[in-house]
């Protein structure tokens, strides 16, 4: 513990004392050369800000493409997202053809980066990592039947490929939402029901769906 | 030992009488209390003047050893001791550059007596020279946080540790970042100086603690007002300043070593410090310390907090040499930090925020794990300074400051394709400050500082990280001038004055999405000024008052920020032309502390107009590959905030001590005629201390138990946020310390209880409230060794 001894050395202030004129003028030529200091130096340092070149989103998804296939290749649908400068700017394009009633397709999703060249396919990014990613459907009316084509390490569904029925004709939209580290052993998950499914999502991509 | 007093000096406030009370209403359980006897009520009071001239001594020191009392004199000499008991008293006066001298006297009724000292006019010189206050606030009210102090809070960050200040919250983003608010402002309204340096690693948006060591300090003081004159712009809310370290002056080895164990976290943390006169070469101190401390996840009371490790490490140097012309120091210091951050709080869209909310608990818990992965953040704090001080003329004093500060900062995402490990921003700011100021006198009797000061900051995004900046590059220079102006009016008034000008110019280039390349040169110009009183009616009673402006340029990230910000599922947009913000803020600041009367009184009103108010709304929502974000952009609002504190300390006996605080802050948006988004609720805490002198070896014991009750808050802007505020919460804390001797040194044992009855809660200042609990039951026990001289083991801190 300190004592009072401890504190003995303090601070001070008497009043006795003005301050000689040549000290004001000393401090006022030194707050100059500041100032000059400062106000001197434009432009010289301003080139190592100025980054050389834009940043390469290597991991921008510019765009998802679900393709429906019949299971004798005659007839090929397609549902795209794209937005290709991103988040911001141009507002993202989404497209979807019509699908036919009372069909077998087979479906597929790719996912990709298209705001450069080549083409960035990340579709095999997320099969690699298949354990972490999960991909779910969502159709809103009950337009299709669907039923996972693939598995990860683990057997459990991925949906990078999926079979597809359809039945009556109608409308009505197909999310599609791909989770990362989902808990895919969770209540429904492996069924391809999102509830329970946890994990955060890397992908969310809302579709019009047309059967006719 | 020799009876405890309060620790920090109270010598350098205009009017130290009632300072002293002040500090006894704050911190009355170390001091030494003398008892409340009915019958003794006798003054004692007089001059301390010299021998030679009889020219008054200020500050002097007048101590009665038996009583274990102190009592300063002010600036005129006069000193006053009351309470005192008819008897036989040894007094022992002190002033700088004199010995002490004992007088013995006599009381039987209220007395006056002059006490006469040799006085050395070249020590004083030389004394004064050596210890130097950042700065004097006449007005503004401002509270402390010293050593010892920050001892019993060891192992919590420092906005922790100043929360227990009254008007003073923290505003966190989950269990391991926080920041200090005070009076309802955080972030970029409050500047903090780490050594008298303006701290830099704030520029760069809301989730970022500083990156300060606040073991590097003897001591911490929180401003709580609008002082930008005196510090410069930002200081809106307030400025957290961790006072310069003082070395020893004497030849000398001192120091201490601190081990402290946590529960919540399972881990703990250890500090040294050693510091030194040299032989032979009076005026050379040195000071060496370290620290670090290493944490796992923390658990909040019904799971794992997963991904909230943390591992920091600080070391910190400091040099000086003082005679009685120059001063000259030199201070280094290096402060590195690696965070784990919320796992769950990693969130892709809208619905997986708006699951979080409808989920009691976070949907990622693990086991409890020393490991760190992403998202996580490391950061690195270095600063150098340089400083040379002169004696100009008798009283004048020229100093002269310069520093540099390197902050790199890298912010790692949960990614794709094992980018994990590859930062998702990577940032590098480089700052070099100086600042010239003149102490100077004006006649007799007003004395204050003129000053100049320049900035210069270059902040970098290192290539490689394959994400799109959030905050781009850009060279921000600032330069200031500012006077500020003391007038003691009489000895129980003294008034201040004083104003600032400062230009800022900002080079900014970035990229656009379209990948054309933006260049942008904004300049900001702005002009504070300020005026306060310190008056002290009575000796009891204490009235600061203060009504200033500040301002604070809008910051790169309100200007140009644009995307994705993962931890709040938000789009955030800047607008290039906001312009500064300003503020006027008034203080009123009462202490009452009678004498003879167990209760003590400490009161603070504030309120403040914020012009060009800067804050994030809500805009409607993007579409994006990710599902629907909404879009907040900063907009600038005026905005009223006002509010009070209050401290009561209740004196029971002279071992039993309580205390009770309030605060409460409100805040209008008027042009939208709102409530602001994101102000503190209101908040109390009351505490019960019982405290012994000595128990079987063991001195300065005490013990104490203290509840905190926060209010839900009630008052908030319908529609921009997700979630209505979380319920209130009440927690209970305790604490405990001793002190005993050991080998001629000293041995320090705390233990320290935070939410004692392991309460769930979510505080309305967290910005994780949407994810998870805060932290749950905490133990932390620690122990400190003191070694060396005792003169040196802890240096003399300073007052606030």
């Amino acid at each position: 513990m300190p004592t009072k001894e401890d504190t003995n050395i303090k601070h001070h202030k008497t009043m006795r004392y003005t301050m000689p004129r040549k000290y004001t003028t000393m401090m006022l030529l030194s707050v100059m050369t500041l100032a000059t200091f400062t106000g001197c130096k434009k432009d010289e340092d301003e080139a190592p800000v100025t980054p050389a070149a834009p940043t390469n989103e290597t991991e921008l998804i510019t765009t998802v493409r679900l393709t429906f296939n019949t299971l004798n290749n005659t007839e090929y649908k397609y549902f795209t997202f794209i937005d290709l400068d991103g988040d911001g700017g141009n507002a993202p394009m989404i497209t979807a053809d019509t699908l036919s009633s009372d069909s077998i397709y087979l479906l597929s999703v790719e996912v990709l980066d298209e705001s450069g060249t080549p083409v960035v396919d990340i579709t095999q990014e997320i099969i690699d990592e298949g354990v972490d990613h999960q991909f779910f459907y969502e159709d809103s009316s009950g337009l299709l039947q669907l039923a996972y084509g693939d598995a990860d390490a683990n057997n459990l569904p991925i949906g990078q490929t999926m079979s597809c029925i359809t039945g009556l004709a109608g409308s009505g939209t197909l999310k599609v939402t791909l989770r990362h580290q989902p808990d895919k052993t969770a209540p429904g998950v492996s069924n391809g029901d999102i509830t329970n499914a946890g994990g955060d999502t890397d992908l969310e991509v809302v579709f019009p769906l047309v059967v006719d | 030992m020799v009876p405890r007093t309060f620790h920090f000096s109270l010598y350098t406030l205009p009017l130290p009488r009632t300072n002293l009370m002040t500090m006894l209403s704050m911190l009355a359980w170390r001091t030494v209390l003398f008892a409340q006897d009915p019958g003794c009520t006798l003054t004692l009071q007089g001059r301390v003047v010299d021998a030679h001239d009889g020219g008054p001594l200020a500050f002097a020191e007048v101590r009665i050893a038996s009583l274990g009392r102190t009592v300063q004199a002010d600036a005129e000499g006069a000193y006053r001791i009351n309470g005192l008991c008819p008897g036989t008293y040894v007094l022992q006066v002190a002033h700088i550059g004199c010995g002490t001298v004992e007088q013995r006297i006599t009381l039987d009724k209220d007395q006056r007596r002059d006490l006469r000292l040799e006085h050395h006019e070249h020590e004083l010189r030389q004394l004064e020279v050596l210890r130097d206050r950042p700065d004097e606030d006449v007005g503004h009210a401002r509270d402390g946080l010293d050593r010892e102090g920050m001892e019993k809070e060891a192992g919590r960050t420092l906005a922790d540790m100043l929360s227990g200040m009254q008007g003073v919250t923290v505003l966190q983003t989950g269990p391991t970042i926080g920041k200090p608010v005070i009076h309802g402002l955080s972030g970029n309204r409050v500047l903090m100086l780490n050594q008298g340096v303006r701290q830099e690693d704030q520029q760069w948006g809301t989730e970022h603690a500083p990156t300060i060591d606040p073991l590097s300090s003897d001591r911490i003081t929180v401003v709580k007002g609008a002082a930008a004159v005196q510090y410069g712009s930002e200081a809106i809310g307030g400025v957290v300043v961790t006072e310069p370290v003082e070395l020893p002056r004497e030849a000398g080895l001192g120091g201490e070593v601190r081990l402290l164990g946590v529960s919540n976290g399972l881990g703990g943390g250890a500090s040294g410090m050693l510091q030194g006169g040299v032989n032979g070469v009076r005026g050379l101190g040195w000071r060496l310390q370290g620290s670090g401390r290493y944490l796992g996840d923390s658990e909040a009371p019904e799971y794992v907090l997963s991904n909230t490790g943390v591992r920091e490490a600080g070391v910190s140097t400091a040099l000086g040499y003082a005679d009685h012309r120059w001063e000259l120091g030199a201070y280094y210091s290096r402060f590195a930090r690696e965070l784990g951050i919320l796992r769950a709080s990693h969130i892709g869209n809208l619905t997986d925020l708006n699951n979080a909310i409808a989920s009691e608990e976070p949907w990622y818990v693990a086991d409890r794990t020393y490991a760190i992965g992403a998202p996580r953040q490391t950061v690195d704090h270095q600063l150098a300074k340089a400083e040379v001080a002169h004696a100009i003329g008798e009283r004048g004093r020229l100093q002269a400051t310069y520093a540099y500060q390197a902050d790199a900062r890298q912010e790692y995402d949960v990614r794709r394709g094992g980018r994990s490990d590859t930062p998702a921003i990577d940032l590098f700011l480089s700052t070099h400050t100086g600042e010239l100021v003149l102490k100077h006198w004006l006649g007799e009797k007003v004395h204050g500082r003129v000053g100049a000061n320049v900035l210069h900051q270059v902040n970098e995004n290192v290539p490689g990280t394959g994400a799109r900046p959030l905050i781009p590059n850009y060279r921000k220079r600032t330069a200031g001038l500012f006077v500020l102006e003391h007038v003691p009016v009489h000895d129980r008034l003294e008034l201040e004055a004083g104003a600032r000008v400062e230009a800022t110019d900002l080079y900014v280039a970035m990229y656009t999405v379209d990948d054309v390349l933006l260049v942008d040169e904004p300049v900001f110009r702005n002009g504070a000024v300020s005026a306060g009183l310190n008056w002290s009616p009575r000796d009891s009673t204490r009235l600061r008052f203060n009504v200033s402006s500040a301002f604070r340029p809008p910051n790169v990230a309100e200007l140009y920020s644009s995307g994705l910000h993962h931890g709040s599922a938000a789009i955030e947009e800047g607008d290039p032309d906001l312009g500064s913000e300003r503020a006027l803020k008034a203080v009123i600041d009462l202490e009452h502390a009678p004498a003879n009367s167990a209760f003590q009184v400490h009161g603070t009103l504030h309120a403040s107009r914020n012009d060009g108010f800067i804050y994030l709304r809500p805009d409607g929502t993007r579409l994006t590959v990710r599902g629907a974000f909404p879009v907040y952009r900063y907009v600038a609002t005026d905005a009223a905030i006002w509010g009070g504190d209050l401290l009561v300390t209740w004196r029971m006996t002279e071992r039993w001590m309580g205390t009770l605080k309030g605060s409460t802050v409100r805040a209008r948006d008027l042009v939208q005629d709102e409530w602001l988004f994101g102000m503190p609720a209101d908040r109390m805490e009351g505490s019960v201390a019982y405290r012994l002198d000595r128990v079987k070896g063991w001195s300065g014991v005490e013990l104490s138990v203290h509840g905190t009750a926060v209010l839900t808050q009630r008052r908030y802007p319908v529609g921009v946020d997700l979630m209505d505020p979380p319920a209130g919460y009440g927690l209970l804390g305790f604490s405990a310390a001793a002190t005993r001797a050991f080998n001629g040194n000293e041995l320090r044992l705390g233990l320290r209880a935070t939410n004692l009855l392991n309460a769930s809660y979510r505080d309305y200042l967290d910005a994780f409230r949407y994810y998870a609990d805060a932290r749950g039951i905490d133990l932390a026990i620690w122990i400190t060794y003191a070694f060396g001289d005792r003169s040196l083991s802890r240096a003399p801190a300073r007052n606030p």
